[in-house]
Order: C-alpha cells, then sequence, then structure tokens
C-alpha cells in the first residue's frame, strides 16, 4: 500500500503573539528571525496516522509513506523530520514558480505530484494548516483526483481496498467507510505524535527526497503558484485587540448574579 | 542497560541523538523564567549551558546593554568606584567550575524519606524532566486565593534545580581591595537590578502550608548581604562569561556574582550595587526566605548558606526497574557546599553493608565529581542508597530538617528488581 501525506511548513505557533507581524503592503507574513518554521501539528498527526496504519498492517505487507510538500527550501526541516518520523521518502515542490499558492493551486499541484507518484492508495492531510485554517486543499485535492474525501480523523484503519474512518463530530463522532483510494483529513484527535528515534533518524539521512519542478509534474505556469491561485487577498492585518473591564455591583450574590446575566445578554454573549 | 529508546534529532544538518534542553516556563512574550536541568540525560561535568537551571526570585529584569552597563561599588570603602563591564574584564580574571544548586532543590525529598520511614505512602519525586510537566508561571500565584499546596507540588517539581557550570570573571576580593575595604567592613550588600514583590506562595509552597503570614517588604530589588570572609575567598568572583562563552541574560549578564559552594539564591544576577557595610543588611531572601529554623515562628531562624554534602544516583533508576540479572555499574554525582568530595559509599542492601565507589578525580573543589560502583546484581529486591563524604570531613546527611525545607542532602533510596 502507498500512502502520501500532505505536508506544509508555517511559523511557529508557539511564538509568542506579540512577535507575530505581518506586512499590510505586500500581504505577507513577516518571519521573525531565529525562529525555524515547524510542521502543521495536524500535518504531523497526519504522519502519525500514516505511520499506525503501517503498525497495524501484516507483517509482510510493504506499507510505503511518501511525504510531499510546496515550499522553499526552509521546508527540507519539517521534511528531515518526519523522514525521522518513519516516513520512507519524500518530495519537495521548491521551485519559485509554486510560491503564493492559494489552497486551490497547492491542491492542484498536490493532485499532479500524486498523480506523478502513481498507484497511490491513501492520501492524507492534516484538517487544516495551523497558520490560514482554511480546511480547504484536502477536500478540494480530493475533488481534483475524483475520489471520496472524510474528513476530520481521529482513527483510520484500512481493511480489504476500504478505508474506515472514526470521523470527530461536534457531539461525539461517526464511522464512515469509502473505497481506496481516497483523501482522509486527520484532526488533533489522533492523538499524540511519536518521538523520532535516534536509529530513525539516522536512517532517515540516506531517504530519498526529490525535487520536482512544475514540468516535473505536468503543470503549466499558470496553474500553479500566484499564477494559478483562484483566492485574491483584500487586506492582511492582525485586529487590533480592545479589552475593557467592568465590574458588576449589586446587594448580595443574587443581585450581582442577575445584573451579570444581563450584561451577559446585552452583549450578545449568551 | 537498558534505557529508555534513545531519540534522534537533527544537529547541525546530521542526524544525531536528541540534544536534551531544557523544559522552560515561559512569560507571555514567550521568554523564558524558570527552568529545571535534565541532568539524568547528561554526562560529564559541565552543564551545557542551553540545559543550565534557572530561577529567578522577583521578576526578570530587561536586558542593559554590555556598553551602557555599569555597577558601583561603595559604603565602608576608601574609593567608592564605578565599573563598566570594560573597566571589570581589565583587572586579573579567574575562573570557577563550580555546582550552582537552587536552595529548594529536591525540597519533596524531605516529606518523602519521612513518610517512607514511617511506612507512609507518599510517592517517590522523580528527577526525571518531563515537558509535560512545565510550562507553569511559578510568579503570579498569589493571585490565587485558593491554595491548593498538593496541586501547587504537582504542577511545579523541584527536582533538578541544580548544574556544574564554567564561570569566568574577576574575583570580587580583586575588586573590593581596589576600593580600599574598611576594617569595620562586616558584610557586602550585592543587589540586582531585578525588582518585584516577594510572591507570598513561593514562601508558602516551600514550607507546606499556609497558615502563617508571610512578610511584605514591598517592592524591592534582589539582594544579598555576603559576609565579608566569603566574598573575600579567592574562588568568589564576579562573573561576565559562562561555559566559555559570554553570560546569556537568564544567567545574570552582564555581570553577576558567583559564590562556590553557597546555593544558587547567593550567585547575585544582574548586579548594579555593591555596598560594603558594618553590619549585616536586613535583606528578605535572607532574613524571611532562605533561612533555617523549626517554624514560622522560630525565634531563633539563621540565614542559610552553604550546600551541605549530596549524592545522587543517576543509574540504575527506579523506571528501569525491572532489570535483568547481570551487572550494572551504579554511578552518580557527588558534591558538598564546603569542597571536594573525597569518599562516596555504596550500599545494595538498604544500607546494611557500604563499599566504596569510584570516584573520577579533577582540580574544581567546588564542582561535582561522578562516581561508579561495579555491582553484580542477583535475583530479588534491592535497595540501592549512596553516601558522600567531603574533604571536611563531613558526612552525608548534614543538612538537619528545615521549616522552609531547604538544602536538601539526605540519602535517597533507589528500590530495584532484579528478575
Amino acid at each position: 500500500m502507498h500512502i502520501a501525506v500532505c505536508i506544509k511548513q508555517i511559523p511557529d505557533p508557539e511564538i509568542a503573539p506579540s512577535l507575530f507581524r505581518v506586512d499590510e503592503e505586500t500581504k505577507q507574513v513577516i518571519t521573525v528571525p531565529g525562529m525555524s518554521p515547524v510542521i502543521s501539528p495536524f500535518d504531523e498527526q497526519a504522519i502519525e496516522a500514516a505511520l499506525k496504519i503501517r503498525d497495524a498492517a501484516e507483517e509482510n505487507a510493504e506499507v510505503r509513506i511518501t511525504a510531499l510538500t510546496i515550499g522553499d527550501e526552509g521546508a527540507r526541516g519539517i521534511v528531515k523530520h518526519v523522514l525521522a518520523l518513519g516516513a520512507d521518502d519524500a518530495v519537495m515542490m521548491s521551485d519559485p514558480a509554486f510560491a503564493d499558492s492559494d489552497s486551490f493551486a497547492t491542491a492542484f499541484a498536490l493532485s499532479k505530484a500524486i498523480a506523478k507518484l502513481g498507484a497511490v492508495d491513501l492520501v492524507l492531510a492534516g484538517r487544516q494548516a495551523a497558520d490560514l485554517d482554511a480546511g480547504v486543499v484536502g477536500p478540494g485535492l480530493a475533488e481534483l483526483m475524483g475520489v471520496p474525501a472524510i474528513t476530520f480523523a481521529r482513527k483510520i484503519e484500512v481493511v480489504d481496498g476500504t478505508v474506515r474512518v472514526v470521523r470527530v463530530l461536534g457531539d461525539g463522532s461517526e464511522t464512515v467507510e469509502a473505497p481506496l483510494p481516497a483523501v482522509v483529513t486527520v484532526a488533533h484527535e489522533m492523538g499524540n505524535v511519536r518521538n523520532a528515534s535516534l536509529r530513525e533518524t539516522m536512517r532517515a539521512a540516506k531517504k530519498p527526497v526529490e525535487a520536482w519542478a512544475p514540468a516535473d509534474i505536468n503543470a503549466e505556469a499558470g496553474e500553479i503558484g500566484a499564477n494559478g491561485a483562484r483566492r485574491n487577498v483584500e487586506r492582511l492585518y492582525v485586529p487590533a485587540k480592545d479589552s475593557t473591564c467592568e465590574f458588576i455591583d449589586g446587594d448580595g450574590p443574587e443581585a450581582i448574579a442577575g445584573a451579570l446575566a444581563r450584561r451577559l445578554v446585552e452583549e450578545k454573549i449568551v | 542497560m537498558p534505557r529508555r529508546e534513545i531519540e534522534g534529532d537533527w544537529v547541525m544538518g546530521w542526524p544525531d541523538r536528541k540534544r536534551y534542553r531544557l523544559a522552560p516556563s515561559k512569560d507571555q512574550e514567550g521568554r523564558t523564567i524558570h527552568a529545571r536541568t535534565p541532568f539524568l540525560e547528561l554526562e560529564g561535568l559541565i552543564t551545557p549551558t542551553d540545559a543550565y537551571y534557572i530561577v529567578a526570585q522577583l521578576q526578570m529584569p530587561e536586558p542593559v546593554h554590555p556598553e551602557d552597563y555599569t555597577f558601583e561599588i561603595f559604603g565602608e570603602v576608601e574609593n567608592p568606584m564605578t565599573y563598566t563591564l570594560e573597566d571589570l574584564r581589565k583587572l586579573p580574571g579567574h575562573t570557577v567550575r563550580a555546582v550552582t544548586e537552587c536552595a529548594g532543590d529536591d525540597t519533596e525529598f524531605w516529606d518523602y524519606l519521612e513518610s517512607r520511614k514511617k511506612g507512609g505512602n507518599i510517592p517517590k519525586p522523580s528527577r526525571q524532566v518531563r515537558e509535560d510537566v512545565e510550562g507553569v508561571d511559578w510568579h503570579g500565584m498569589a493571585d490565587n486565593d485558593d491554595l491548593d499546596m498538593e496541586e501547587l507540588n504537582a504542577l511545579i517539581p523541584a527536582t533538578c534545580i541544580v548544574s556544574g557550570g564554567e564561570w569566568t570573571g574577576t574575583r570580587l576580593g580583586e575588586v573590593l581591595n581596589r576600593a580600599g575595604v574598611k576594617d569595620s567592613a562586616v558584610a557586602i550588600r550585592v543587589e540586582g537590578f531585578d525588582m518585584g514583590r516577594p510572591d507570598p506562595t513561593i514562601q508558602y509552597r516551600s514550607v507546606g502550608r499556609t497558615d502563617f503570614e508571610v512578610h511584605d517588604p514591598g517592592v524591592i530589588n534582589y539582594d544579598k548581604g555576603l559576609p565579608i570572609e566569603k566574598a573575600m575567598d579567592p574562588e568568589t568572583i564576579l562573573a561576565w562569561a559562562h561555559n566559555g562563552e559570554y553570560m546569556t541574560h537568564v544567567h545574570g549578564a552582564p555581570v553577576r556574582m558567583v559564590v562556590p559552594g553557597w546555593a544558587g539564591n547567593w550567585w547575585v544576577k544582574w548586579i548594579h550595587k555593591i555596598e560594603v557595610m558594618d553590619h549585616m543588611p536586613d535583606c528578605y531572601h535572607q532574613t524571611h526566605y532562605f533561612v533555617s529554623g523549626k517554624g514560622p515562628d522560630d525565634p531563633n531562624k539563621e540565614m542559610m548558606t552553604a550546600l551541605g554534602v549530596k549524592t545522587v544516583i543517576t543509574e540504575p533508576l527506579e523506571e528501569e526497574s525491572p532489570l535483568p540479572k547481570g551487572s550494572y555499574a551504579i554511578r552518580g554525582l557527588a558534591w558538598s557546599g564546603e569542597g571536594a568530595m573525597v569518599r562516596v559509599e555504596v550500599s545494595t542492601d538498604n544500607g546494611e553493608t557500604w563499599n566504596d565507589a569510584h570516584i573520577e578525580e579533577h582540580a574544581d573543589r567546588f564542582l561535582w565529581r561522578r562516581w561508579s560502583y561495579l555491582w553484580e546484581a542477583t535475583l530479588g529486591h534491592h535497595t540501592l542508597m549512596a553516601r558522600g563524604t567531603d574533604e571536611k570531613g563531613r558526612k552525608q546527611p548534614v543538612t538537619e530538617w528545615n521549616f522552609q525545607r531547604k538544602h536538601f542532602d539526605g540519602i535517597v533510596p533507589v528500590d530495584i528488581e532484579i528478575e
């Protein structure tokens, strides 16, 4: 079985909010010096999901895990990371022509790359990238590939050419099945990601990482990157935060609670 | 010996073992304000700077540019002086290698040993640094009216606040002699530019109860009154470098005091004033905190200075038990507040019999020493213990129980099952 996992490098979400800046002129996030980008945590869980499928597979069943990413050379760090976690090989699409892709252009390039990989049985991705939080690439990819999409997976099993997914719902979960090939996006409920072992990290240094240019995936220049983007960013800005504090007075706890409840209703908070 | 699976990481582009670094607590700006040293994961004698423990009693100050930095020396001196960092660096240099240990390191073990002796069930505190218990701001607890001691102890483990480092600077005695200390001098009050209002929770947590009043000095600068004899000790220095590079802000840059043998709270960081005095000053962190005594009301409380005599078993760990029959090196670290460790003894039978361990000799009296003992482990339950003796003949443990539970140096048993 061949599993492709789509991963994305993002600014470290753990940095202090005060360090996060955007350039409103160019509509770009400003990189914080000295702060290395990290793998989007949902994508790391997608890798974990793939590894769990391999762990559960029968001993002689071959499960190959390929990581795919679009990003500049800086993304090599996250590629090394997922190879050290246990992915078998990786493809980087670092050509400048891929830069400034929107969700559609990203899904398009990934669909072309997956087509080039050949017989991919299952595509996994994070439920959304933890920077822009759009959550469009996974389902978009399924649409372009013409295969089923299942979102928000917390458990994935592959049995006899079928993928069975426990999906997270607002008030519980549901189990959904689809024939392979399929695209599944992974929620953080998948659980903790394993640590890279020294043995696997050392093996990772020898694992193949291919660099594909647009021509390698049969993509035209107008279909990818900024040229292929269908999203028009009107404005990118950090919203101003305004907080005020109001003390609620009253005679006794009941009166205070009543006054508080009325204020919350007035402010449409409850 | 079966250890946990070795984790891998990318170091300078090469696959390598994971470098164990601090599991820090950070403030809202993402700046580290507290961190413990994962010393079980380290080897050798010098704790890497990125793994050196961090404790600040008051708020961490904003950094001062080295070129804008000055400190004054005044009081009972012939020539009051103001030093820049450059002035200080022109004086004859001195490097010391020493253990820095927080007075509260291993404080939980006081209760654990007492409970174990009485057959109680207080679980053994762990010296393993796990990221999932870090991330708590130990300041800012003062606002919490509903303090739960057990919760506090669980939130902020007080193990692993010890490190070994190399400190480079100039002798404090050199600076004092140049200022011309008068005969009337008794102590020097060293003040840092870190300020804040001491959080009473820190003391409540230390004592383990909240039914007493903690003195509130208001907003103060951190300061300590170092007795003149220790100030003139040739090993006491004003340091600007740490582990071979200029000191980092969290460790007290531009200049901090290094007082080998004495607890970390004496090693005043971010120095901006040195006042030579003809009496012992009344410093909060000396007359109200970091004091010995039987209880908050004890009239005979005394400031705590030198660390006791301590050994720690780093291998094997309870977490690795049960182990298969075979031979194992029982190993660990040993240090003392009053000089070199000269003897470490190991028991594998709950203290019934003791055997000498091999000590790695070196010339740095205040740096910990590594020791080891080869153990042919037989089937059954074994309680391992280690105890040390320093060059002054002090035998572990030397520190008596004190109500703030500081300077723990008890003998901690390690229970290992051999199958």
